[in-house]
């Protein structure tokens, strides 16, 4: 019996069980029931698991399973395979790989990456070769724009516990009885301990049976709703002012003849051009807000009035605070008005108001809202509302994303170039004294900014594991160039083509840091993935990237422990070892704040390796053919040298690091001198508790962002470094920022939350809209064929028809249908419900392609384009920074059709 | 036939349906535990179905079975088509079969048409006010259970410590006149074994300890089990003290002891689109149907307490249902199963 989780990507996993296995085969799991009690008078979250997590020890033993490295024997994606050996896999794909080096760059091998943490060791390679990986947060698509352009960082949640405390929690753009299933219950009990629950979504969905309301917004129409309740809000002097004034730019002043900020810049000769200015309310004096804290001392920043400015040249400006500007904004959004938008009745939405405003308010969101075209206004509106009435920084408040943290001690273990916790020290001491040198002449910057401008150093450097946002990538060498300048894909208020914004973006040098003018030229050769599925992922489809991409790969690698969609178009299937057969740890998420222990419960099967013995074996074989070759060194795009002779030594400190005991105590030893880990962890004692509970975020950005201390008997909720202790926030204005006063943003009307519909993407003509989520059932299509879970629901692929649109077409619940855009269609069955809205198909994501006939999935009818603001760069925080700014693709409310099939 | 022996105490079951989120951990933790040998593929002794729905077996409301006017009847045999399930598929032929796009994967065992979960999440009601609910079943461990009196064998009995409705597998010859007598049928055939299966109740946890794993397993704290009499606990606090938990289809006369929290549902939609917030959106005739006639009673008792809470004020019923402590759920079967040296490799090994 040993402590096992998963290391999936069902955010936030961390779920603590028993596995028990007997004769080297593993024989059922439990969870673990073990979590204490964090806050008195909070639930505990026992028993956290669900039944994917109950079952996943049959997917070890499932018919999908690989078990020996097999080579492609037919065509790709034909299913004809020759079992070989481990050394002839990574000579072949060592060769290659060192083939693409050689003739088109290390730009030409492509890694992505991939939502299965535990399979991050398998991509070691681009340690080695300075090659590129693709960044996740445009690859799966779970980034919160919306929030990263108000808070300059997408990431701030609480810990699940918080939930309970809510006094209102409106359940919007998730779903989280299907995605949270382990600790949904907080939400249900907050219900029991006086809250009330509000699902806001367009269908009936199944997170709004247990919610006192439910308020079906028109599909695409959410920042109406939100930005009307905003409007009632300050209509009725029911803001916080305090808040408003302290924690937002909306006291900052606005030039009315630019519609720009009022900056240093503007007013003196060598002031700041990110230096902002307050009215003060009683003086009428121009103040400068200050840089280093929110605190507003004797200033009282006035909301309301006009102030004559003197420019620097001697000429005179009208300036009026943001809030202002955005009262005068919101004059769109009566409730009489925003109700022929957003189809929710002004009672609904003015009573709506009013208890936000009065409560302790979550909004439980997912990861759908930035997957619409427009979904960074849903979110900015979002937090527009939740900004007016103070509620996050506090317990019981806020909002919700993916964030992850304490993964120092894997992290840095090359970086900190010998064994042993002195290392250790030594490399954290000095790489905080680094970063405390990047504040340069800015005293002002926080301990977070400066983490996140060492990021971005970091892609702009380039070099060895290196990031980059693929948006550039896909445009040029994927086949989307056709589609994102197609406008029914995109914004009908754009002014110019697609193609010129791009084009603006990459010559201002915004993109430079992403090789976004690489890949105008560089053609990838080499496809490696471990742990995803491309082909059912990529927005756009397998059509798009077979015909357009597939033809110039020399080699494709999958490493997973089963086979996928992806794994049968590849030239190699890598097994991987499950996740009972290896050392891992759980979704490191800031909503349980656990170090969660997956041990090795057996052994692989013979023929199969964990990740790291996979990425350390391919690593060896590269610097042996290398040097075969006489190709002991290669340069970076720097011209930097990097020695490949030794690499293999090097990576594993002379071998030391192979003895999987020996490196994961030595990772857990170091998250304890990182101070991420109490002061006596090691892998004993993880093995012993199964948990441990974090204490401290160590200097990884995901966790510095939460911007609130962890403390051993307090729920965590985020943002209470800026609200209690006021330090600036990490965006231009140093504060919450609702207003973009930049050019492009000003352009297209976005500069304050706005409501746009989404683009007519799929066809104009076309009578559904076609939704989506996460489902019940899988993590993505990983544990899909779990022949278990295959019973738990009909399947078989299928979508969410409503009962008068199946009745109006002929179409009987269960049939096999075509679902069409204008960029594909795919064959799948229907499940009819009165809980679906008229016009709407939805489709829970995560059935494997080679589940429906012919192979296409939903990703098929997804034109998969990108909105363009997302390329804005140059400006503050909206710049690349890995896993946060970039542009990532749209795949919601695509225009469809649904078709019998004859 | 078979006679039924009261047992000393009784076991029971409490699920919230106001936190039951249909996620069938229950379900799969059962299957996992119990139910994964060579003729129990389609056997699900713990089921979670959408409400309104068919179920599982389909239909098995108008079965029959149970007790009517006090007089024991036998119902319909559900049909292996009827439960539907019990699917594999042709994983080799797409995976390795060399058909590339020709073959996908589908089923080649079981129902096509039919399974323990098929309408999940269809409902019932017109959009906007559509609404369903989930409701988990097993074997209801009844007080007077037909299957027992039904059983030409004497294969079944009600265990004396517990009340659990057990069988001797070996006296069992499948003549499954108790699947005909149980109404809810949750009595499955093992055409290997030549015997009929259904829930044990997990009493081999049960005995070291161990509470069942739908109840231990489950992530929504929806279900409690405990003795009925243990006053104190919350089983029959929720039962006997609040009346706020009360057995499916009592009228069928079998004294089931699996309880159910009734559903609360969001306030329906005016035809202008306002709340209508006097008015409940799952028909009450429709849970009458279910619960009987008390439901009403037991929803109003639940707005009445979540509406003190709102106001600050104590509750016991709400301190219960929030469940601060999981332990609370377990009864007296809090021991951690990882602690025990199990002899059953279904278990968990040793």
């Amino acid at each position: 019996m040993t402590w096992g989780s998963h290391s999936v990507d069902c955010y936030p996993g961390g779920c603590p069980f028993r596995v028990y296995s007997k004769d080297g085969k593993i024989l059922r799991e439990e969870q673990g029931g073990k979590l204490p009690v964090i806050e008195p008078g909070v639930p505990d979250m026992n028993p956290m698991g669900c039944q994917k997590g109950a079952s996943w020890c049959h997917i070890h033993y499932s018919p999908d399973r690989v078990t020996q490295p097999l080579k492609r024997a037919g065509e790709r994606g034909e299913g004809k395979w020759q079992p070989v050996s481990w050394d002839q896999a990574f000579t072949e794909i060592a060769d290659a790989m060192l083939d693409a080096m050689v003739e088109d760059g290390p730009e030409s091998i492509i890694n992505l990456m991939t939502p299965e943490p535990g399979a991050g060791p398998a991509r070691q390679f681009t340690n080695a070769l300075g090659t590129p990986t693709t960044d996740g947060n445009s690859e799966f698509q779970d980034f919160s724009p919306g929030f990263y352009i108000t808070w300059g960082k997408f990431n701030p949640v609480s810990s699940m516990d918080d939930w309970f405390l809510a006094e209102l929690t409106l359940i919007w753009h998730a779903n989280p009885v299907y995605t949270n299933i382990h600790w949904y219950h907080y939400v249900a009990e907050s219900r029991y301990n006086g809250g009330e629950v509000v699902t806001i979504a367009p269908d009936y969905s199944p997170s709004a049976i247990h919610a006192d309301y439910h308020v079906p917004v028109r599909i695409g129409t959410d920042a109406a709703l939100a930005l009307s309740m905003c409007k009632v809000i300050i209509d009725a002097g029911l803001y916080n002012r305090k808040f408003v004034q302290e924690q937002t730019d909306l006291g900052l002043l606005i030039r009315t003849d630019n519609s720009r900020f009022l900056r240093g810049s503007d007013v003196a000769e060598g002031d700041r051009d990110d230096q902002f200015f307050w009215m003060d309310d009683r003086s009428k004096v121009l103040t400068p807000a200050p840089r280093a804290t929110l605190a507003m001392g004797d200033i009282d920043p006035a909301l309301e009035g006009t102030l004559t400015v003197t420019l620097k040249d001697g000429s005179k400006v009208e300036c009026i605070p943001a809030f202002a500007r955005l009262r005068e904004k919101l004059k769109d959004y009566e409730p009489e008005e925003a109700a022929k938008v957003c189809e929710i009745h002004p009672d609904a939405i003015r009573k709506l108001a009013r208890k936000v405003a009065t409560r302790r308010t979550k909004i439980f969101i997912g990861w759908n809202s930035g997957k619409y075209y427009h979904g960074d206004l849903y979110e900015r509106a979002m937090t527009l509302l939740l900004g007016l009435t103070g509620n996050w920084g506090k317990k019981g408040t806020g909002t919700r994303s993916w964030a992850i943290s304490a993964l120092d001690g894997g992290s840095f273990m090359r970086q900190k170039g010998r064994l042993g916790q002195d290392a250790a020290r030594e490399w954290v001491t000095n790489l905080a004294k680094a970063r405390r040198m990047l504040t340069g002449d800015d005293p002002t910057l926080t301990m977070e900014m400066v983490t996140y401008r060492a990021a971005q150093m970091a892609a702009e450097l380039g070099g060895l594991g290196r990031m980059i946002p693929p948006a550039f990538l896909w445009y040029y060498q994927y086949g989307y160039k056709e589609r994102w300048n197609n406008p029914d894909n995109n914004d009908p208020s754009m002014k110019r083509t697609f193609d010129e914004y791009l084009n603006e973006a990459i010559e201002k040098g915004w993109w430079d840091s992403g090789l976004a003018k690489k890949y105008r030229e560089v053609r990838p050769r080499v496809l490696f993935e471990a742990g995803g599925n491309m082909l059912r992922r990529q927005r756009g489809g397998q059509k798009l990237l077979l015909d357009k991409l597939w033809p110039d790969l020399k080699m494709i690698v999958s490493v997973d422990f089963r086979m996928n969609t992806t794994g049968m178009y590849s030239d190699f299937i890598l097994p991987a070892a499950q996740h009972y057969e290896k050392i891992g740890n759980s979704m490191p998420s800031v909503h349980h704040l656990n170090f969660v222990l997956i041990d090795k419960a057996v052994d692989p099967p013979p023929g199969v390796l964990n990740d790291y013995d996979i990425g350390i074996g391919l690593v060896r074989k590269i610097e042996q053919r290398a040097a075969e070759r006489e190709m002991l060194q290669f340069a970076d795009k720097n011209g930097t040298m990097h020695d490949l002779k030794g690499i293999t030594d090097k990576m594993t400190y002379d071998g030391e690091l192979l003895d999987e005991d020996r490196r994961w105590d030595e990772a857990i030893r170091d998250d304890a001198a990182y101070g991420v880990l109490p002061p006596d962890s090691t892998l004993e004692v993880a093995r012993q508790k199964g948990t441990i509970r974090w204490t401290g975020w160590g200097l990884v950005g995901h966790g510095l962002g939460q911007a609130s201390t962890i403390k051993p008997d307090e729920v965590h909720n985020p943002f209470r470094w800026h609200t209690e202790d006021k330090l600036p926030y990490p965006t231009l204005t140093r504060r919450a920022q609702f207003y973009i006063d930049h050019e492009w943003f000003l352009e297209a009307g976005e500069e304050f939350p706005t409501h746009k519909e989404p683009p007519t993407h799929g066809g104009p003509a076309r009578k559904f809209k076609m939704t989506s989520g996460h489902n019940r059932w899988s993590i993505h299509s990983m544990n899909m064929t779990n022949n278990i879970i295959l019973n738990t629901h009909r399947g078989e692929p299928f979508m969410f028809l409503n009962d008068r649109d199946a009745k109006a077409k002929g179409i009987e619940n269960g049939e096999w249908v075509r679902v069409v855009s204008d960029v594909g269609s795919m064959q799948i069955t229907a499940k009819i419900s009165p809980s679906v809205r008229p016009g709407q198909v939805i489709v829970y994501n995560g059935f494997e392609p080679y589940m429906h006939r012919e192979w296409y999935s939903q990703a098929d009818v997804e034109p998969g384009h990108v909105k363009w603001l997302g390329l804005v760069g140059g400006y503050g925080h909206l710049q690349y920074r890995p896993l946060q700014w970039q542009p990532v693709p749209a795949d919601r409310a695509v225009y469809v059709d649904v078709e019998k099939i004859a | 036939m078979g006679t039924i022996t009261q047992s000393k105490r009784q076991l029971a079951w409490v699920f919230d349906l106001n936190k039951c989120i249909g996620c069938q951990t229950c379900s799969v933790a059962c299957k996992v535990l119990w139910t994964q040998d060579e003729g129990t593929e389609h056997q699900w002794w713990m089921t979670v179905n959408t409400q309104p729905g068919a179920g599982t077996p389909k239909n098995y409301e108008s079965m029959g079975g149970g007790y009517r006017d006090g007089k024991a009847t036998l119902g319909k045999l559900p049909s292996p088509e009827e439960f539907g399930g019990g699917w594999d598929y042709n994983y080799d032929e797409v995976l390795r079969g060399g058909k590339g796009r020709d073959a996908h994967l589908e089923k080649v065992a079981g129902s096509k048409t039919w399974g323990p979960n098929w309408d999940e999440d269809e409902g019932a009601g017109e959009f906007p006010n559509a609404y369903f609910f989930y409701l988990p079943r097993l074997c209801n461990h009844c007080t007077v259970p037909g299957c027992v009196e039904a059983c030409p064998n004497d294969a079944l009995y009600k265990d004396p410590e517990n009340g659990l409705v057990l069988r001797n597998e070996d006296l069992c010859k499948g003549a499954q006149m108790c699947a005909r007598a149980c109404p809810y049928k949750k009595i499955y055939f093992n055409p290997s074994l030549g015997i009929s299966q259904q829930c044990i109740g997990c009493f081999p946890r049960i005995e070291q300890g161990v509470a069942p794993a739908c109840v231990r397993q489950c992530p929504g704290r929806a279900a409690w089990i405990g003795f009925l009499d243990d006053e104190y606990g919350p089983v029959s606090k929720l039962v006997n003290k609040w009346k706020v938990a009360m057995p499916l289809h009592a009228e069928w006369g079998t004294k089931p002891n699996v309880f159910y929290v009734p559903p609360l549902s969001p306030a329906p939609l005016n035809p202008d689109g306002s709340f209508n917030e006097n008015a409940e959106r799952i028909p009450q005739s429709y849970l009458e149907s279910l619960f009987g006639s008390d439901v009403s009673g037991a929803v109003d008792t639940l707005k009445a307490e979540m509406e003190k809470r709102r106001r600050g004020e104590a509750s016991e019923l709400m301190d219960i249902l929030v469940m601060y402590k999981w332990e609370e759920a377990l009864g007296p079967f809090t021991r951690d199963p990882a602690e025990i040296v199990w002899m059953s490799p279904a278990n968990g090994g040793s």
